[in-house]
């Protein structure tokens, strides 16, 4: 394409392009205050675009956060505390001392579950093994032999009743 | 910062101001008419969030759509007018203003009519012209020339009705 010098004017001075594109030469001066509503006015405007496009944007992340909310599994698993003793194996070692330093009054340590568990079975059959039954099972197998021939004259018949239905399964 | 912000706001109101309102004069009927037009302009300006590099081609091109749009819009009127008076009793308003600058924004297409409403009437050299508008200073003067061409076009086409 054959482009055109526009340094200097393109047409002849009696051309009507040389009426058409003069510069404007009549000018308008701004009523008074004119300039302060317009400041004003473009403020306003500024501000009323950022509160629309924050309204969007709310409106927008609402949108889209709700239904993954919705989707989202209800709860997440809340921590429970475990009721019971979890197992059973770990105990049978501490019990088993106990029946040996035990019989003779037994103040040690270890002893100490042995020391409570003797009064416990022997008042009263019906609170001390649902205390101790989940963790003393593996240790009443050993415990029968001894509460038997250490005390028979404190509790003779709650001993044996409570520990040979425990033993015979077994 | 603030201050020196509002300063070289105010001066350019002073400088352009006049010019632009007495451009929109030419254009469109009354006083009234030819404020509001540039005074939307410079409200247009001054909403933007990011400043424009150059204020004075942006003035000029928001003037001349808010004047396009004002003669659609009475050209609307009158047509309605028209329609429901069934008579063209209504003489068009638009005849006050400068023909030769109505027939510049009128005749040319908008990809004509920038380029010659900064280079002649913001009185902007080729150089910026093809900064804002993004064109080749080539490409500038060729479209200034096509733009020439179209008008001169439409002024004998004009003339021989008139004759």
């Amino acid at each position: 394409m054959i482009t055109h010098s526009d340094d200097g004017p393109d047409f002849e001075p009696d051309d009507p392009l040389a009426v058409i594109l003069r510069p404007a030469s009549d000018y308008l001066g701004p009523p008074p205050g004119r300039y302060e509503a317009i400041r004003r006015g473009a403020a306003r405007r500024r501000l009323l675009r950022a509160a629309a496009g924050a309204g969007l944007l709310c409106a927008v992340t609402a949108l889209v956060a709700l239904p993954v909310r919705l989707a989202a599994p209800d709860r997440p698993a809340s921590p429970t505390v475990p009721l019971a003793p979890p197992s059973t194996s770990s105990r049978p070692a501490t019990p088993t001392p106990s029946p040996s330093t035990g019989p003779a009054e037994s103040d040690a340590g270890g002893p100490t579950e042995a020391t409570e568990q003797p009064p416990a079975a022997s008042p009263d059959a019906s609170t001390g093994p649902s205390a101790a039954a989940p963790s003393k099972p593996p240790a009443d197998s050993v415990a029968p032999s001894a509460a038997p021939t250490e005390k028979p004259s404190t509790t003779p018949t709650p001993t044996p009743s409570a520990k040979s239905p425990s033993k015979g399964p077994r | 910062m603030k201050r020196s912000r509002e300063q070289a706001a105010s001066e350019l109101f002073a400088a352009l101001y006049p010019r632009l309102a007495g451009w929109c004069r030419r254009l469109v009927d009354d006083d009234e008419t030819a404020h509001e037009i540039a005074s939307e302009a410079f409200t247009r300006l001054w909403a933007r969030w990011t400043s424009v590099a150059e204020p004075r081609g942006f003035l000029y091109v928001t003037a001349a759509n808010l004047v396009r749009d004002h003669w659609r819009k009475l050209e609307r009127e009158r047509r309605a007018v028209r329609r429901a008076t069934a008579e063209a009793a209504v003489r068009p308003e638009t005849e006050q203003a400068d023909p030769s600058v109505r027939l510049l924004v009128q005749s040319l297409p908008e990809r004509l009519r920038v380029p010659i409403l900064l280079h002649y009437y913001a009185d902007m050299p080729i150089r910026e012209v093809s900064v804002l508008t993004g064109r080749k200073e080539g490409t500038v003067k060729a479209d200034l020339h096509a733009a020439r061409e179209l008008l001169r076009a439409h002024l004998r086409r004009s003339v021989d009705h008139t004759l």
